[in-house]
């Protein structure tokens, strides 16, 4: 089975800026794949490569296997997009939009919009122009949704929402996924790219910076393990061992960062008593800002 | 057919967006012509006299009119060969300016194209929506001014104005592709509609210069102005007509490739 999305050495340029470089990109179809990293990262430009609406410097893109620019008008057809920005047609209703969006996909009815819309309590029948941000976007992602599309590439997808709507919405990605549907996720918002996604990359200065499952990420990133002693121990062969980095000893707490498996930390701690051991796994936020921290290298 | 089924789609939205604005147009235009229709009677003899009394340059500007004016001569001078062809390409040219710039600026082109809509369609849809616009206003415009030719008791064959009016409609057309290729090439709908402007009243002035200046005259070949003629007059371009069609076609053909080529931007 063709990966749903693949880019082989993608790069944008717009003159002397970098907009993407040498991106190698894989996602795997049926899973939620999570595309994170800050403003002017390279996120959206890798979006609308993969959709033809910018033309690659170099390299290529395919999607659910077909080239993303010879074959782009098949590649939209199986692909729902929502647009990080975009702008509607003041004078008609969702409805209306939708209607007209369906005719351009040949569709003779508006599929699953009204139920999505229910769902993500949208009233279809208000004109466009009278639609608060919040229900634009939500506008947007039944735009996105309506037609069943066997993959999804939503660039900031929750941006305007509510809480209650966002929780929806992300089930409503979970229940794409277990329909082997694929979802290309680009956000900011790092928590709910946590609570969804099967893998993330993580995008710096327009190179890819990261890309694991979303545990993998989480597990491999620096944890903070903190061991409280009987007595004060000597930290020297905590600091020692592969792996251990900013090392912090208060009275009988030893504290550090683990990059790597807590098994030999353990073992060198076991031959004291030790009262209490805490592992504090690192958020996504903070493995996000660890790869965006100047101070922090490139990660292998 | 498929694509065709998508062109149509496109055309039929475009123009029920703009359903009202090519009422007012063809209303604006319409009115105007019966007005000129209605003042026909009493103008035709004060304009005799003007032109017998008028300098030598101003009779070469106002064309080849000796004795009395007729209806054709007067509707020609002030609708057909004056207000229309300077206004009506405006109209068309706002539809080019959109078609890509414009939609690119109110960020309105990503979702179009998030359909599976080959881009060619959306430039076929621009010039269908700009063909059947200019004829839904020039179609007003010929029954509202053909509504007071009774009225106004004066001779006019329904025939003839038609084909004056028709004959305008390939002109703005050309305007309005201009605009097309100019929206597929600068980014900004404002010079999309600047760029094909500018054309337009210098083809106007070096049309109208021409006809009073001999050093002038060589250029006039350039202006649609006058290859236009005076299709009111009975002297249907068809050449003219022909031609700028063909023009039309290369434009668009240029605009398709341009926009094929151009990154769109949000």
């Amino acid at each position: 089975m063709a990966p749903a999305v693949q880019t082989e050495g993608l790069t944008k340029r717009y003159g002397l800026r970098v907009g993407i470089e040498n991106l190698d990109l894989e996602v795997l179809q049926g899973e939620i794949f999570g595309f994170i990293g800050p403003n002017g990262a390279g996120k959206t430009t890798t979006i609308r490569l993969l959709l033809d609406l910018l033309h690659p410097t170099s390299g290529r893109a395919t999607v659910l296997g077909l080239d993303a620019h010879r074959n782009s008008v098949a590649v939209r057809r199986a692909t729902g997009y929502l647009p990080g920005e975009f702008g509607l047609d003041v004078h008609m209703t969702g409805r209306q939009f939708l209607k007209y969006c369906g005719r351009l996909r040949y569709l003779d009815d508006l599929g699953a919009a009204s139920q999505v819309a229910d769902r993500l309590d949208l009233d279809l029948d208000v004109p466009m122009g009278r639609l608060s941000r919040g229900n634009r976007q939500k506008l947007g992602l039944v735009q996105a949704l309506f037609h069943h599309p066997q993959l999804l590439i939503l660039d900031e997808p929750t941006t305007g929402l509510d809480p209650l709507v966002q929780d929806t919405f992300l089930q409503m990605m979970r229940e794409a996924r277990s329909e082997g549907r694929t979802v290309f996720l680009s956000s900011h918002i790092l928590s709910e790219v946590e609570r969804v996604c099967d893998r993330v990359a993580i995008v710096r200065g327009g190179r890819l910076a990261a890309l694991e499952t979303t545990e993998s990420l989480l597990e491999r990133r620096r944890k903070r393990v903190t061991l409280v002693f009987n007595e004060p121990v000597d930290a020297t062969p905590f600091a020692r061992l592969p792996g251990v980095s900013d090392v912090r000893v208060d009275g009988n707490t030893i504290s550090l960062r683990l990059h790597d498996g807590i098994d030999a930390v353990v073992k060198v701690a076991a031959q004291h008593t030790l009262l209490d051991l805490n592992v504090e796994h690192p958020t996504l936020d903070e493995v996000f800002l660890g790869y965006y921290d100047e101070r922090q290298p490139w990660p292998a | 057919m498929a694509g065709l089924r998508q062109v149509w789609t496109l055309i039929a939205h475009q123009l029920h967006r703009r359903v009202r604005s090519i009422g007012i147009w063809g209303v604006a235009l319409g009115g105007l012509g019966a007005l000129y229709v209605a003042l026909y009677p009493s103008m035709s003899s004060l304009l005799e006299q003007y032109m017998e009394q008028a300098p030598d340059l101003m009779q070469q500007y106002m064309g080849e009119i000796q004795g009395s004016i007729t209806i054709e001569q007067w509707l020609g001078m002030e609708l057909v060969n004056g207000i229309i062809p300077i206004a009506l390409p405006f109209m068309v040219m706002v539809i080019g300016s959109r078609a890509i710039a414009g939609n690119e600026e109110r960020k309105t082109l990503d979702l179009l194209l998030s359909n599976p809509l080959p881009r060619q369609n959306v430039v076929a849809g621009s010039v269908g929506t700009m063909a059947l616009s200019l004829a839904g206003v020039l179609a007003i415009t010929w029954i509202l001014t053909y509504i007071a030719v009774p009225a106004a008791g004066v001779e006019l064959s329904a025939g003839r104005l038609a084909a004056g009016l028709a004959a305008l409609w390939s002109m703005c057309l050309f305007f309005g592709a201009l605009a097309l290729l100019a929206s597929a090439l600068v980014r900004r709908a404002f010079l999309a509609i600047v760029i094909p402007g500018v054309v337009l009243v210098a083809m106007y002035v070096i049309d109208g210069l021409a006809q009073a200046s001999k050093t002038i005259e060589p250029l006039r070949v350039l202006s649609l102005f006058y290859h236009l003629g005076r299709p009111l007059e009975g002297d249907f371009p068809w050449t003219a007509v022909l031609v700028t069609l063909v023009g039309v076609c290369i434009l668009a053909g240029a605009a398709i490739a341009a926009f094929a080529r151009r990154d769109i931007y949000t």
